[in-house]
């Protein structure tokens, strides 16, 4: 499950993502971290699923983060969509690609809501939601 | 070389509805199965496609006369400027130019595909109002019927083939090729490959004057080569003409790429007589017959090198192989929209509707391309750097105090810190200096940087400025191919230096 973690600055310098790892053994993966001393934005992949995640996004919940689930990350307008490509390769976690009739087909489950496909779309048709 | 059939014949098999009509892809799987003679000797036209952005397109129009009359010195549709260096009402509206508005968001692209969608445009002009023209100033709607003409017209269409895009450098890129990540993490390229208009008819030998096409889901016609036609390394072009009120919204659609501005993506198909073996030959070349180079995009330069000779095959394969690393490739032309407009073609033709048409005059074979050359001086790096005999030059060695006493002494901010050869390792700057003080280092080598961001004398100032504002940095030592220290450059040289002078 992807995960959206928003550190305030009251939380900023406190090591949580490795207290929450040496506490439950959790594989944590990083997708993007954007850190100061001030403040941060962080999504991370947590390897697991059902009560596990649900106990593992209460403690980031009580050590003072805010924590938002990541479904769908972005959608497509095919109003507006010419199947170009323009989006493809410059997708970090290669989430987006050709389905077989050559329609952008995006998964979900790799999406960690960059948004770089939202500026690389030369017809705007790209929303992060 | 023999010709195995001519357009008088191949017309008369279409009006009869007996021509045998083939997509680029369809012929090539075609050739592949039966041999090259064979499909040859069957097939009368290959069908081709390519929907891709092409910013040298627009279209003339003629608004129609106001009363009173009005002479539009200035003038806008949607706020995106209009040409107006014409006759009265008449008008270019180019893909590229940008809503004034909504820059980077709408422009000529977008008002052309809305005119075709059968929109409402807003028209703005402004007059100094003259005896024969009287009136100064008109805001109006319009939409495309109410014009008398508008001709797409585009000076430069359908590249034979396109060179490739990757960056090497460690910052994202917005190109016009679209977006680049940081060290080759992924390729992009354009064109349609095997079903390439331009392509399929190497030689150009069907192609010229007064070919008919398919231009934006309508009928159009090529009217001579296109600008930077350079068929010799096979990057023909062609320009073309059509009637926008026969096309469609869906081969007409304003795009624009971030950070780089607004354009076109047209749709082109052109249909190819198989006139003789050699036409044929270059109408079944395949995806990896057609050459691309990979150029690094980072590389400021209109001679940008090329990292990776590939082919569409590769490119559309989604992944190419640069060094030892797997990268990503996608296209910017829509390869599906291509296909439709090769069937289309193909449908036109069967179904009686379109008849070829021989050019008049062919595409010259060879063309020139030539650079611009910048004729006067431009002011670089040496004219207004700080040489070294006005600069304090350490060593790694070399006391914090000292250095910062003659700091003070000399008033400036940037110690370049050189090795016993003089080749330059590191710097210091004021700031560093200061944070040294207080955390009580001793010698330069402790507080240095020693990744130096470097400029040449030769440089043009204009790329030196940005590549401090890039690393936000105010100075930069200027060194020679040896990096020894010949100088330096701040910002505040150029901001003093520079202001209101142009050229030396």
């Amino acid at each position: 499950m992807k995960v959206k973690l928003r550190y305030s600055h009251e939380v900023a310098s406190k090591p949580i993502l490795a207290e929450i790892i040496l506490k439950t053994g959790l594989l944590i993966n990083i997708l993007e971290a954007k850190l100061t001393p001030k403040e941060g934005e962080m999504v991370i992949d947590i390897a697991t699923q059902g009560s596990a995640l649900k106990n593992a996004l209460g403690y980031l919940r009580s050590a003072g983060l805010e924590v938002t689930e990541l479904r769908s990350l972005v959608e497509v307008d095919k109003g507006l969509c010419i199947s170009c490509g323009a989006c493809i390769s410059p997708c970090p976690s290669r989430a987006i690609s050709f389905d077989p009739s050559l329609d952008i087909e995006i998964d979900a489950k790799r999406c960690i809501g960059c948004g770089i496909c939202v500026r690389a779309c030369p017809r705007k048709a790209i929303q992060l939601i | 070389m023999e010709e195995l059939r001519s357009y008088d014949v191949i017309n008369d098999k279409i009006r009869h509805g007996d021509a045998v009509v083939m997509t680029a892809e369809d012929f090539i799987s075609y050739v592949e199965q039966s041999g090259l003679e064979k499909a040859a000797k069957e097939v009368d036209i290959v069908t081709t496609g390519t929907f891709g952005a092409m910013c040298s397109s627009g279209a003339f129009l003629n608004f129609g006369h106001t009363e009173p009359p009005m002479k539009m010195i200035r003038c806008w549709l949607n706020d995106v400027p209009v040409y107006k260096g014409l006759a009265a009402v008449d008008a270019y509206l180019g893909a590229t130019a940008m809503s004034e508005t909504r820059p980077f968001e709408y422009g000529g692209g977008h008002v052309i595909e809305d005119l075709v969608l059968g929109k409402e445009v807003e028209l703005r002009a402004e007059s100094y109002g003259t005896d024969c023209y009287p009136r100064r100033s008109l805001e109006t709607t319009i939409v495309l019927e109410d014009l008398n003409q508008a001709y797409l017209y585009d000076p430069r269409n359908a590249y034979q083939r396109y060179n490739s895009a990757t960056n090497s450098s460690d910052r994202i890129l917005y190109t016009y090729m679209g977006t680049l990540l940081p060290r080759f993490g992924n390729v992009t390229f354009s064109g349609s490959g095997q079903l390439s208009p331009l392509y399929k008819d190497l030689g150009l030998e069907t192609i010229g004057f007064g070919t008919k096409i398919f231009l934006g889901g309508g009928v159009g016609y090529v009217v001579g080569e296109g600008t930077q036609h350079k068929p010799q390394s096979r990057f023909a072009t062609i320009a073309v003409k059509g009637d926008l009120r026969s096309m469609s919204g869906e081969y007409l659609k304003g795009a624009v790429f971030y950070n780089y501005g607004t354009t076109l993506y047209v749709g082109v198909g052109i249909p190819i007589p198989i006139i003789n073996m050699r036409v044929a030959s270059t109408a079944a070349l395949r995806d990896e017959d057609i050459q691309v180079d990979i150029l690094d995009y980072s590389v400021p330069s209109r001679d940008r090198p090329t990292i990776k000779k590939s082919n569409y095959a590769e490119l559309k394969s989604g992944k190419v192989v640069i060094g030892d690393k797997d990268v990503p490739s996608s296209p910017l032309s829509s390869i599906r929209a291509a296909r439709k407009i090769a069937e289309t073609l193909k449908r036109w033709i069967e179904s009686k509707e379109f008849l070829l048409q021989r050019p008049i005059e062919l595409l010259p074979n060879y063309r020139e391309f030539k650079p611009l050359k910048i004729k006067r001086r431009e002011v670089t790096v040496g004219d207004l750097m700080m040489p070294l005999s006005g600069l304090i030059v350490a060593k790694p060695e070399d006391d914090i105090k000292k250095v910062a006493k003659m700091i003070v002494d000399k008033n400036i901010d940037h110690v370049p810190i050189v090795s016993e050869e003089g080749a330059l390792i590191g710097i210091v700057t004021t700031w560093d200096l200061t944070k040294a003080l207080a955390e009580d280092k001793k010698t330069l080598k402790e507080i240095m940087t020693r990744y130096v961001i470097t400029a040449r004398e030769s440089e043009r100032i204009d790329d030196v400025a940005k590549r401090m504002a890039q690393h936000h940095i105010s100075g930069l030592p200027v060194v020679d191919d040896l990096m020894r220290v010949k100088g330096l450059i701040t910002s505040d040289d150029i901001s003093r230096k520079l202001v209101g002078r142009r050229s030396i």
